[in-house]
């Protein structure tokens, strides 16, 4: 992908020839002109394709961005999948009643409506962050696996509210009965049997722009300070410290940067025709299918959190295809045996801290890779 | 007016008193040792001052600001920096990666120019690489940028922790067993960029070292630890003389014999 | 007072439940500073040992579980000796197949092996395989009559009912069809789709029960038998009733009297005989007098029972902590997993040998998590298989009575498991008098405040000492 090119500018930024080989506005305009294909192509694919890559292009979004906490300041969350349905849950809330309120259906929209997924999905994100913030903060003072811990316990309790929230409301006269306070307090959502009818704004090309920004948006902060400051937490964390790095303030903004895109991640969910958001969308299973795809990528490589999250969702399709042979049932355990296998044998993960091209260049760096 | 200004420091883990009234003054400019027998609590010193512990009692002011209560990042921020006496790099960050991160604290950037690429950022970038392929030509290293800290052999490794040190710009450097495994030649060449470190870059040098002969070869002024407190303070060649040290020191190597 | 009384009741056993999960934890954790996730799963093999073991071995051993019957105590005494070693075996396994190449490993690594672990435990117990099923599709076809309270299905072709055979009936509801096609991509989904707008002939059938599809049925039991023609109305003795034959279709199942063939595990809920009398031990009637509006006065009798279950569970839990102190405290094996938790190194260097005693250690930890699957089957006797969330947040819960009472402390496992248990039922019993509905549901959300309140105000939990990280 074109975000590679961004690599060579740290080359020559080596070389000392100042990091303006490649213009700065290349990478954002190869996602947009991705986006757009993904677009003209949406009318070819078909039906099922189209889902399997909308659901591929998703779990890369949810993957990539677990990355930022995981992989770069080596903090471990397992609870990612509360910050996708905080995401889908706020963005769902606001388009589902928005639509009714103003066009009465949430169903059946027309292509002029689309555009609304880039504010919902915006919204999403910031209302994930928050909560990102919130379970950060208090976070911080633990060690990697009590935080594991909290994170996984805060997508149960995410879960358990949600159960409890109240019956989604079918039409505007319904809404104007309980009025504003009463949709949001407890919010309308469904409940247990999940929410209905969100409208489905999501299409490929939303998905593939979201993707690109988050690539984007991690390789940047990757091979910037920033990014810099987080991996020094993760290789020593008082050594990290001694050489100035606000260690707090970098944790808790790489869970903040990290829910703000499983947000956006979560609000294509909840957009996506065909699926129905539940409460069970924010428990620890699908919290662990993002791990397995972070853990096998390598900790902190971004292209091998992309290239997981591309082999798991294929393998998934495999499997599905399979599945007249009972192939579905071992699809967790073989993902389990996985994970225990990449452990023992290779435990950094496919690319470890690296990217792949960090591979086609191993001439460069004295010693090659670990 | 001194530059480090430590006064009655101490600190008890439990019920031990690991160091007590421990008092030290740093002229700017100073190169001063610090040594003591194993276990005396010269580290432990090195972690109150930089504050990965926080002292029991006692202050520390650094050009006449306070440094008790202080995260070490703001410490750093404040111009004192480290090395450790079991090297902590960045092992899977190259040469070059390891030393801006050093320089994070004196060239940040916001976010939105950082994901960008803003001119600012990029210009900084560029500078801080300068910077680092200038530091790095001290210890004869440039070739090495960027080669993964973890594949330097153990000397480099020791020299880099130096670079890094450096790297944050501090007023103040510690140094903890920077000689620690070397060769006596890489010993000689080591206190010869320590003198350098401090006429070329104007840093003020406190050093933990077992080697005598390079403690007492580089060092102004010497202060003596044994068990957590102060047994003495002087010029190399009085330290030498002292018979409270010369007790400390062979009472250590008559238990190991 | 009653209710006052009995959720005091519910907190002890659980407590004790809890306490026993929690000790696993500890131990593990206190030696291997590793959080070991599969433990929760070892619970539930327990439990799920503790089942099959009653189902399949009792009987053989001449012990009729026929209702009515009191089994004698050795059949339960046994059922958990055995679940015990088989689970002690799981835990020796997981250790030396899973831990042991890791032990040397970052922390984290440990950690994505023990959710590994975990995850396997969970997913293979799910495995349902059958090897010869017991069911064949007969007929299908779409439901004609309608509404609440209707009792036929006509049938679109003719069919032999055998007498003696067992049938059964299930109902798809048709946008549950749709919605489930289109979601995995069924290539009969368009199909679908333009039958519900269209009203155009019906898709095939016969695929239905495809797991793909993840549909949910409504399963009806007819009881008729004999010769129908295409187009005939079966009747069936109960109304099939709720929503469903709105806009439904119908499948016809046969079903062999012979069982289906299949792994001990699977995801159906499964329920243990009964291995105790349910006798009370104690009953003691309270009277509460409510004054009405009206001056007249209602008097309210609730009765507290207390059962022989409860005391065995509680008793069983007690003996087996005492048990293992007196394992870790008073014997030469105790002393040697004390040391190999202050230092593994030096513990080594000083002869003591590790890898015996870090297996030993999963080995009990495992053996305390049947017990506890064991007492929690017979509580709850209604199990099922992993993921599960119940049995997921009873570990958490468990994990977090560790840390709270401070993770490697085994006394302050036993007190936070204690504390747990008494908090989330005295919140929702308070939550309750204070008139908030169903704060029945919040019993997780108590435990996890309570994990963050101890962890931000005393990270080294109620009993635990603070580790300094070496500079």
């Amino acid at each position: 992908m074109g975000e590679g090119l961004e690599q060579l500018s740290h080359v020559s930024d080596r070389a000392g020839v100042g990091a303006g080989m490649i213009p700065r506005w290349v990478a954002p305009c190869v996602v947009v002109a991705f986006a757009f294909v993904m677009y003209a192509s949406g009318g070819f694919v078909g039906d099922y394709a189209s889902r399997v890559m909308l659901d591929t292009g998703i779990m890369m979004i949810a993957a990539v961005s677990l990355t930022i906490v995981n992989g770069f300041t080596g903090q471990f969350s397992i609870g990612h999948a509360a910050f996708m349905a905080i995401g889908g849950y706020v963005s769902g809330w606001l388009t589902y009643y928005g639509l009714l309120a103003t066009l009465g259906r949430t169903t059946d929209l027309g292509a002029e409506h689309g555009w609304l997924l880039l504010p919902a999905a915006i919204i999403g994100g910031l209302a994930a962050a928050g909560a990102g913030w919130l379970v950060g903060l208090p976070s911080l003072r633990l060690r990697g696996d009590y935080l594991a811990i909290v994170t996984l316990g805060f997508g149960e309790i995410l879960r358990v509210l949600l159960q409890q929230t109240d019956r989604q409301r079918f039409s505007s006269q319904e809404m104007s009965e309980v009025g504003l306070l009463g949709l949001i307090v407890p919010p309308d959502v469904g409940g247990a049997s999940g929410f209905e009818s969100i409208p489905k704004l999501t299409n490929l090309a939303w998905v593939y722009l979201m993707v690109g920004a988050v690539i984007l948006f991690a390789i940047r902060l990757k091979y910037s300070s920033y990014g810099r400051a987080m991996l020094a937490i993760r290789e020593d964390e008082i050594a990290a410290e001694s050489m100035g790095v606000n260690v707090t303030r970098m944790k808790v903004r790489a869970f903040m940067f990290a829910a703000f895109f499983a947000g956006v991640a979560g609000t294509l969910y909840a957009h996506q025709p065909g699926t129905l958001l539940r409460p069970a969308d924010a428990g620890y299973a699908r919290s662990f299918d993002i791990v397995i795809m972070v853990v096998m990528g390598g900790l902190g490589s971004i292209s091998g959190a992309t290239l997981a999250a591309i082999v798991v969702s294929l393998l998934n399709v495999g499997l599905l295809e399979l599945a007249d042979y009972g192939a579905m049932k071992w699809r967790m355990p073989i993902f389990a045996l996985l994970l225990i296998l990449i452990m023992i044998f290779r435990p950094q993960g496919l690319f470890g801290l690296r990217e792949i091209w960090d591979f086609f260049r191993s001439r460069d760096r004295t010693g090659g890779g670990r | 007016m001194s530059l480090l200004e430590v006064k009655n420091l101490g600190i008890s883990f439990g019920g031990l008193r690991a160091v007590q009234d421990f008092s030290l003054s740093i002229p700017p400019g100073g190169l001063f040792g610090l040594i003591g027998p194993n276990g005396a609590g010269k580290t432990t010193v090195f972690n109150l001052l930089t504050g990965v512990y926080a002292p029991s009692d006692g202050t520390i002011e650094l050009a006449g600001r306070s440094l008790v209560g202080l995260r070490p990042f703001q410490i750093a921020e404040a111009g004192l920096s480290r090395t450790f006496q079991n090297i902590r790099l960045f092992p899977d960050l190259t040469v070059l990666e390891n030393l801006k991160i050093a320089m994070h604290l004196r060239g940040r950037h916001t976010l939105a120019g950082t994901i960008l690429r803003s001119g600012h950022f990029r210009a900084t970038e560029a500078d801080q690489t300068r910077r680092a392929m200038e530091l790095l030509s001290i210890f004869d290293l440039t070739d090495r940028a960027d080669a993964y800290a973890r594949n330097l052999p153990y000397g480099d490794q020791r020299r880099l922790e130096i670079l890094r040190a450096m790297a944050t710009q501090p007023r103040l450097i510690l140094l903890d067993e920077p000689a620690a495994g070397m060769n006596p030649a890489e010993k000689l060449a080591l206190a010869e960029s320590i003198r350098r470190i401090r006429t070329d870059f104007g840093l003020t040098v406190l050093l933990i070292e077992h080697d005598m002969t390079l403690v007492m070869d580089v060092c102004e002024r010497i202060t003596v630890l044994d068990y957590g407190q102060i047994i003495a303070v002087g010029e190399p060649a009085a330290i030498q003389k002292n018979p409270k040290v010369i007790e400390a020191y062979l009472g250590e190597v008559a238990n190991e014999r | 007072m009653a209710d006052f009384l009995q959720t005091l009741l519910n907190a002890v056993t659980i407590g004790s439940l809890l306490a026993l999960v929690a000790l696993g934890y500890t131990m593990v954790y206190g030696i291997l500073k590793l959080i070991n996730f599969a433990h929760s799963d070892v619970v539930v093999l327990g439990a799920w040992t503790s089942v099959t073991l009653a189902v399949v071995l009792l009987p053989r051993l001449g012990v009729g579980l026929e209702a009515g019957s009191i089994p004698p105590v050795w059949a339960g005494v046994l059922v958990l000796v055995l679940a015990m070693m088989i689970c002690g075996g799981v835990g020796f396994l997981i250790e030396r197949l899973a831990y042991k190449p890791i032990r040397k490993a970052p922390r984290l690594n440990a950690l994505i092996t023990a959710i590994g672990v975990s995850l396997l435990l969970q997913n293979v117990g799910q495995l349902q395989y059958t090897i010869i099923d017991n069911q064949s599709l007969e007929t299908s076809g779409l439901m004609q009559e309608r509404g609440t309270d209707a009792r036929t299905i006509r049938l679109a072709q003719a069919i032999e009912l055998e007498e003696g055979t067992q049938y059964a009936i299930r109902l798809y509801r048709i946008a549950d069809i749709v919605r489930a096609t289109e979601a995995i991509g069924h290539p009969e989904a368009e199909a679908w789709k333009r039958y519900v707008t269209e009203r155009s002939a019906l898709p095939s059938l016969g695929t239905l029960s495809d797991t793909r599809l993840r549909l949910s049925p409504r399963t009806i039991v007819p009881e008729v038998s004999g010769r129908f023609e295409a187009g005939s109305d079966i009747g069936i003795a109960q109304p099939i009733g709720r929503s469903e034959t709105r806009d439904a279709v119908f499948e016809l199942y046969a079903i062999s009297p012979h069982p289906p063939l299949k792994l001990p595990f699977g995801a159906m809920p499964q329920r243990i005989p009964e291995l105790l009398p349910q006798k009370t031990l104690v009953q003691h009637d309270f009277t509460t007098e409510i004054a009405q509006a009206d001056g007249s006065v209602v008097r309210i009798e609730k009765p507290l029972r207390i059962t022989l279950l409860d005391i065995v569970i509680v008793g069983t839990a007690v003996i087996l902590m005492l048990l293992l102190e007196l394992l870790v405290y008073r014997t030469k094996v105790g002393r040697a997993m004390r040391a190999l938790s202050y230092n593994m190194e030096t513990a080594q260097l000083m002869g003591i040998p590790v890898n015996r005693i870090v297996s030993l250690t999963f080995v009990i930890g495992a053996m305390l998590a049947a017990a506890a699957g064991f007492l929690y089957a017979l509580k709850y006797t209604q199990i099922q298989q992993p993921a599960h969330t119940t049995w997921v947040l009873l570990g958490l819960k468990a994990f977090v009575a560790a840390v709270v009472g401070g993770i490697g402390n085994l006394r302050g496992a036993v007190v936070g498991g204690f504390l747990i248990a008494f908090i989330e039922q005295f919140g929702a019993y308070l939550g309750q008098q204070a008139g908030w509905q169903n704060s029945s549901a919040y019993t997780d959300v108590f435990a996890f405040v309570l994990l963050i309140i101890v962890l931000l105000v005393r990270p080294a939990g109620l009993f635990g000492s603070a580790v300094r990280e070496k500079v």
